[in-house]
């Protein structure tokens, strides 16, 4: 088990390394740069401010600069459009919200997805499968830009308590975190009636039943450990997506987390924030599919032995 | 967290009715705040931040924008021609208790400049003496137009005449800055200084800021110590930095504000019948216009710019493109600040009689029902009413020219990007005043603008505006500007498309807001009742 610990966590450091080299060339091949404003600005001016932060020097020795800050004093560099402001600074603001509001979507994805997906596989091709297949289809097709406008027009204007957007009270987080979580919990619905289903045709579940175990234990007990299998997959990356944050809901409820910043780092060329936002969801996406890879091996005793194989 | 959740959904009041009662004005800002800095700040949403966290020479007008208020000075004189001014700063301090001294205001103005501070709005102080030399480093500060004879006095002396210099000064560059607070947090040239930040913020205006939270809030709350601070109305004000036009529109119906920034076109008609009373519609100083490359075949040829220009019919853009939330242009500046812009002959005549014409140039330059003109391409941005208004005039251009053009949609910075060096055909575009004078406007399509991107200049048009810039009175700059625009729409390297009105909601609890061309309102003026609890 520490060996396979050991040995995700260093591919985890090497899948970090070459993200953040391939963002740092590609971002700097993008046409524009981050001091363009609406009007166009004297060269001089231009000139000085490249200058102001290093970006007249050669792409090789601005790449190590960035290591050596980020190695050596903690520093991931300054934004580069809301100057005065550190990287770091935007990314402590802003990720506590989406990492709030993530952990409240993923519990209702969790908690809707899975008993969703455990009744389709037990009444398998029966009216109750097709009927909430039919909800996780239209979850899963509905994009979330006309699923977060529709639940703010409905239940956000004439739900007393509810906001339509806004993050000013508690309850603003209630309709976003609902559109993430409904449409993550059709992905989840589908995956856990898939597995269950395969697992519920299998011979042992077959004797089990034959020697007169209950619906209950057999799903609970016997099927569930090897059903959620798939869907547990899906959760750890689903995951590291939901707390980064989501440009369409953050957008649409008017959210202060990562996702806004995730997109206008880029428009803007905010060279420095786009490579903070991306280490910071790198090391997410690294962490979260640990975690998944450690459940995984909890859930089937023949990864375990694999793993220490 | 319990005690606020039961707070907020306990007593059936809106944010709004609750913040009115509280006396905060609810703003929805349109973007997130690049800066506070007066030096580093560039967009309409710092400005209102801004103005109101600090106090230049002089202060807006609520209901007229032609009017000028004495801000920090007290009073001023000039000379003859305007161009040497004097002004006598007023007993005020700081939020500090600091006094505010004429060496905050050359200290400002020379930070903006500093050629190593690297500004990028320095050039809106370039009526001062001798500072394009100082910004370029081709002289020293000493040599700039400003002087300061004592704690109180400001001299200015400026390139040439200005009699538009207090409208100019309005601008947010021209505001001063606390030289103390600056220095104890990095320096003049620190562009990374954190003296903006919330623990640090020393201003000279009606309010102080009071928290900033990105892309959620930016709230200010009223400066105990400011001049004026018995007149101002309003205890506080939350910006709201709301950029998609739905989301705020939902947010006002749901009574979350009191101000919106932004009704999009496709919700005009709902909204006019659904909030008849909220919703406002006023002119705005701005021009929505085609940049044509005049360096580019078969741009190059002005018959054909202007024959392009001819086929687009404005007034249906105007009606079935942005609804109704603007004025068909056929000139470029928008008229406004005593200035009526040359008169076009094609605004008065009939679509028919413009496209007959359109064609019969199109034909002169070759092109007869579009044969042999190549594909051009018509670069956008990625916002949807401009992709929806390139599409119209693609539309319009085939039908009446039988010409082919393509669209190409560019994100933000790419579509900058391409037009600054000039690498598009055709560019979708829109510009908006500094400040309430035409010379915002004309001044883009001197030989030398930066902004004027089209490669298309014309001495006639230079040496119009070179007169207007020693015009000693307005009524001469007005007459000298007029000329420099008809010279340029004769040339037509832009095809005028319509100036644009701002369309918002505004709740009936708000008073004390008028309908601003420049959109720069005073909103210390600005005052929040909640009617039914008064």
């Amino acid at each position: 088990m520490s060996k396979l610990l050991i040995k995700r966590l260093l591919q985890g450091v090497l899948v970090v390394f070459v993200l953040q080299t391939i963002t740092f060339f590609l971002v700097r091949l993008l046409p524009g740069n981050p001091f363009l404003g609406e009007r166009k600005l004297p060269e001089h001016v231009m000139a000085q401010l490249n200058n102001l932060y290093g970006l007249d020097q050669s792409a090789w020795v601005q790449y190590w600069n960035y290591w050596k800050g980020i190695l050596f004093h903690g520093d991931f560099g300054p934004s580069l459009v809301r100057e005065g402001v550190q990287v770091s600074d935007i990314i402590a603001q802003s990720f506590p919200v989406s990492l709030w509001l993530g952990v409240l979507g993923m519990s209702v994805a969790v908690l809707v997805g899975i008993p969703a997906g455990m009744l389709a596989a037990w009444w398998r091709n029966r009216a109750p499968d097709a009927f909430i297949m039919m909800f996780a289809m239209a979850g899963i097709c509905i994009p979330a830009f006309v699923v977060a406008p529709v639940f703010g027009l409905t239940l956000g204007m004439h739900v007393p308590g509810l906001s339509v957007a806004g993050w000013d009270d508690p309850l603003c987080a209630v309709l976003p975190a609902l559109t993430l979580g409904l449409i993550n919990a059709a992905y989840i619905a589908r995956l856990t009636r898939g597995g269950m289903a395969e697992v519920l045709s299998s011979d042992f579940i077959r004797t089990a039943r034959a020697k007169g175990v209950g619906a209950g234990r057999l799903l609970f007990v016997h099927a569930l450990r090897s059903g959620l299998l798939p869907a547990v997959s899906y959760l750890g990356p689903a995951f590291a997506a939901l707390i980064t944050g989501s440009f369409v809901v953050e957008t649409c409820f008017q959210v202060p987390g990562m996702g806004l910043h995730f997109v206008n780092a880029t428009t803007d060329r905010d060279y420095f924030l786009i490579q903070g936002l991306v280490f910071c969801y790198g090391v997410l996406i690294v962490l979260a599919n640990l975690v998944v890879d450690l459940v995984l091996v909890a859930l089937n005793p023949q990864l375990r032995s694999q793993g220490a194989a | 967290m319990l005690g606020a959740l039961m707070a907020s959904c306990g007593d059936g009041r809106s944010s709004a009715e609750r913040a009115a009662e509280e006396g905060i004005l609810l703003l929805g800002n349109n973007q997130e705040p690049l800066s506070l800095d007066p030096h580093k700040a560039t967009s309409v949403a710092d400005g209102k931040i801004i103005t109101s966290l600090l106090e230049g020479l002089v202060r807006p007008d609520a209901q007229d924008e032609t009017k000028v208020h004495a801000g920090m000075a007290e009073r001023w004189e000039r000379n003859e021609d305007a161009s040497v001014w004097t002004f006598y700063l007023r007993d005020a301090v700081w939020s500090d208790g600091r006094p505010v001294t004429s060496r905050d205001f050359a200290y400002a103005w020379q930070r903006l400049l500093h050629p190593e501070f690297a500004g990028k709005y320095a050039e809106m102080l370039y009526g001062l003496k001798n500072a394009e030399q100082y910004n370029r480093g081709e002289c020293a500060w000493e040599a700039v137009g400003v002087q300061t004879p004592d704690e109180r006095t400001l001299r200015v002396e400026l390139k040439g005449p200005m009699p538009h210099l207090l409208q100019v000064m309005l601008h947010f560059t021209w505001c001063p800055v606390p030289a103390h607070a600056v220095e104890a947090h990095g320096g003049m040239l620190d562009r990374r200084s954190a003296w903006t930040r919330r623990e640090n913020w020393v201003g000279n205006g009606a309010y102080v800021l009071d928290g900033h939270r990105f892309n959620d809030y930016l709230s200010v709350v009223a400066n105990t110590r400011y001049w004026r601070a018995a007149e101002v109305k309003n205890r506080g004000i939350r910006f709201l930095p709301i950029v998609n036009g739905y989301t705020e529109t939902r947010m006002f119906l749901d009574g979350k504000l009191h101000i919106s920034n932004n009704v999009p076109p496709e919700l005009l008609a709902v909204m006019k019948k659904r909030v008849p009373e909220e919703y406002c519609q006023d002119p705005y100083y701005c021009t929505i216009f085609y940049r044509l490359n005049t360096t580019r075949a078969p741009l190059n040829d002005v018959r054909v710019r202007r024959a392009l220009s001819l086929a687009v019919d404005r007034e249906s853009l105007v009606q079935k493109v942005v609804r109704g939330a603007g004025r068909a242009a056929y000139s470029f500046t928008p008229p406004g600040a005593g200035y009526t812009p040359p008169e076009q002959p094609e605004a008065q005549s009939t679509r028919e009689s413009r496209e007959a014409e359109a064609k019969r140039l199109l034909a002169e330059a070759g092109y007869a029902d579009g044969k042999g003109f190549p594909t051009l391409e018509l670069m956008t941005t990625s916002r949807d009413v401009q992709r929806v208004m390139a599409e119209t005039v693609q539309a319009m251009w085939k039908n009446v020219l039988g010409v082919h053009v393509e669209i190409r949609s560019c994100e933000w910075t790419a579509y900058k990007a391409a037009q600054q060096n000039m690498d598009y055909d055709i560019s979708s575009s829109s510009w908006s005043g500094d400040y309430l004078d035409p010379a915002t406007f004309v001044e883009l399509w001197s030989g030398g603008g930066g902004n004027n991107c089209t490669g298309w200049s014309h001495a006639e048009c230079d040496a119009a505006l070179d007169a207007a810039q020693a015009a000693a009175t307005a009524e001469a700059r007005r007459e000298h500007l007029r000329r420099a625009e008809q010279v340029m729409m004769e040339g037509r390297p832009v095809i005028p498309l319509y100036w644009s009105e701002r369309t918002y909601l505004k709740s009936p609890m708000v008073s004390g807001w008028y309908p601003l061309i420049l959109d720069n309102h005073p909103l210390d003026a600005v005052e929040v009742r909640n009617g039914e609890k008064r």
